[in-house]
């Protein structure tokens, strides 16, 4: 009972990074249409943010935190200012974006391998390294905290676009991009915006993930296929559907390793499993997005 | 008749370059001779038929691995082995073809990359059967009507394999099945306003360009005589695209001059930068995209109709001085 609900807290925590990932997609892919499958190079670039200010210049944890966020912001806006936005101006096809994106993704993997070697490097856990027991739940300190910032996250990102104008603005967009440039949303804005917050979301997700896997150049792929899996699973229309994916992904997933009588290698094809099972029965996710009004 | 003859001094050229080359040069042929096949065939499914698919890789994997456990673990003839994986291939492309295809977009390209994954999540934990990680080795191909295909010989095999393929995408781009994938590519509904099927177009192109790739893994299983899953990896898939769109989507001169800048430039550029070749690769593609959609294919057409403008207007003013 006692490992189950130690494997609960471990799952919990890794689907919310999943779910942090999927969010930095879902917030560019919503209002833009854009899949940008360079989010897990930005949890990557944000992990070795995160050992550079924390390890190397051994800042306190909120300091590094905030000026990493900070750098991703800065990274989302140059990406689409550099990548994207000339393509959308020229009124490329719409897999144009995608596939520079995807070029990009090649680009920041490249840099890191270059400036800082192919070895792992250690990113601290921001409470420091321990065990925290809440009753019968117990599990590492980093466990919880990256379940509480998620949580932070979700609900500021929730309560953003529920119930600020500016949020509005952008689920305006994602509903009808004409209709909203129309009713004087600028669409230039709000796509820079979208990149610049899913960059920090995803560098996030990076930061908070490093101390278990530390920080690696190729950590970036497998984070981007397991973000685009919960997105799927939860659906891309709605932001809670992003944590939910990651949430039911994270449980299968670690549960089949801990339980199922395979081998473990082959438990790594779960994911992969599900994802195709729900591309096929349920494309639209577990979440269905909302309709315009008429 | 006249194409006839031209593939046939293309077949002697290519092939008679194998036979003054030197064992390392003689590699990088081959391997050229292969990525070039891949790159003609994905450029079918991408360029023209518009399918972002990222499996086509897995399918070159798919058919080394199939031909080569058939004919040492099955123990079959080498031509009923080569059948059998070509049946494989097609019975996996339609597995896959049929369900995603349903697909719009994006959707494909995960299912696909999914499917990709988890053919090497096979690899690794095949056992016996496909080696694990370390994958098969130790194999060498059985004769053929009692003769050794081996050196130069087999790069003539590999040489017809790129013609054959390059031949019969050249027909069907050209035949009502092109016109229909384009269709299909440009505008899934005007398509089938006009009467395609547009998912029937859809599944043949994957079907057919997949088992052109499983085709030529067959014949890339004898060039290194092993095979591992570390050949099949993802990267593979992506190198493939990049070479497609900087050579130009959709044409097969874009795919052939692709494959060739790619595959050659690492080993051109590895005394200058070792092995940082693949951030070239990320920026060539992020430029081409963003300034030259049409690739380098497309550069050499704007040279050759700037040269036929200019004799235009030469020739204008010699009859109106």
């Amino acid at each position: 009972m006692n490992d189950l609900l130690e494997l609960l807290v471990s799952a919990t925590a890794s689907g919310c990074v999943y779910g942090l990932v999927a969010l930095g997609y879902l917030l560019i892919t919503r209002p833009t249409g854009i899949v940008n499958f360079a989010v897990g190079e930005w949890a990557m670039l944000a992990a070795f943010g995160a050992y550079v200010a924390l390890s190397r210049m051994e800042m306190p944890y909120p300091v590094g935190m905030a000026l990493v966020l900070v750098l991703m912001l800065a990274i989302g806006w140059l990406t689409e200012r550099l990548t994207v936005r000339p393509l959308v101006e020229k009124g490329a096809p719409p897999l144009a974006p995608v596939l520079s994106l995807l070029g990009m993704l090649v680009v920041f993997r490249e840099s890191v391998s270059i400036g800082f070697g192919a070895d792992p490097q250690p990113v601290p856990p921001a409470l420091g390294f321990g065990r925290f027991e809440f009753g019968p739940l117990a599990g590492a300190y980093q466990s919880f905290f990256i379940i509480a910032i998620t949580g932070l996250v979700f609900t500021g990102v929730w309560y953003f676009f529920e119930r600020t104008l500016t949020g509005k603005s952008f689920e305006a967009v994602a509903i009808d991009r004409r209709a909203a440039a129309l009713m004087g949303v600028r669409l230039g804005r709000v796509t820079a915006a979208s990149f610049a917050v899913g960059a920090a979301v995803a560098g996030l997700a990076g930061m908070l993930v490093s101390p278990n896997v530390s920080a690696h150049y190729m950590m970036g792929m497998p984070l981007a296929v397991q973000g685009f899996t919960a997105l799927v699973i939860g659906g891309v229309g709605r932001v809670e559907g992003a944590l939910l994916g990651g949430l039911v992904l994270a449980l299968v997933e670690q549960f089949t390793v801990r339980y199922a009588p395979i081998p473990a290698g082959l438990a790594m094809g779960v994911p992969l499993v599900l994802l195709i099972v729900f591309l096929l029965v349920r494309p639209t996710g577990l979440l269905k997005a909302r309709e315009a009004r008429a | 008749m006249k194409s006839l003859v031209r593939y046939i001094v293309a077949a002697l050229v290519l092939s008679g370059v194998a036979f003054v080359l030197g064992s390392y040069q003689t590699d990088v042929y081959r391997k050229l001779l292969l990525w070039i096949t891949l790159a003609l065939s994905y450029n079918f499914l991408f360029g023209i038929c518009g399918q972002v698919a990222f499996s086509h890789f897995a399918f070159y994997g798919i058919g080394a691995y199939s031909v080569v456990i058939f004919i040492t673990q099955l123990a079959l003839p080498l031509p009923l082995a080569v059948l059998a994986t070509v049946a494989l291939c097609v019975a996996l492309a339609l597995v896959v073809a049929i369900p995603a295809t349903r697909l719009a977009g994006f959707y494909l390209a995960l299912a696909t990359l999914a499917f990709a994954q988890l053919f090497i999540v096979v690899l690794n934990e095949g056992g016996t059967v496909t080696g694990g990680t370390g994958g098969l080795t130790n194999y060498r191909l059985p004769d053929i009507f009692g003769v050794a295909v081996t050196g130069p010989w087999y790069t003539v095999a590999i040489v017809l394999l790129l013609l054959g393929t390059f031949a019969m995408l050249w027909r069907l781009e050209r035949s009502w099945f092109g016109r229909a994938c384009r269709a299909v590519r440009d505008n899934p509904d005007a398509a089938v306003a006009m009467g395609v099927d547009a998912r029937l177009t859809k599944v043949l192109a994957y079907t057919i360009t997949s088992a052109l790739a499983g085709l030529a893994g067959m014949v890339y299983a004898f060039v290194d005589n092993t095979v591992n899953p570390a050949i099949f990896s993802q990267e593979s898939v992506f190198q493939l695209l990049f070479m497609v769109i900087v050579g130009g989507a959709g044409r097969p001169a874009g795919a052939i001059i692709g494959a060739t800048v790619l595959y050659l430039l690492p080993l051109v550029l590895s005394p200058i930068i070792g092995h940082h070749h693949a951030l070239v690769f990320g920026l060539f593609m992020v430029l081409v995209v963003i300034f030259q959609p049409r690739g380098l294919i497309g550069l050499w057409d704007r040279f050759i109709s700037g040269r036929q403008h200019r004799q235009a207007q030469v020739q204008l003013r010699k009859a109106h001085p």
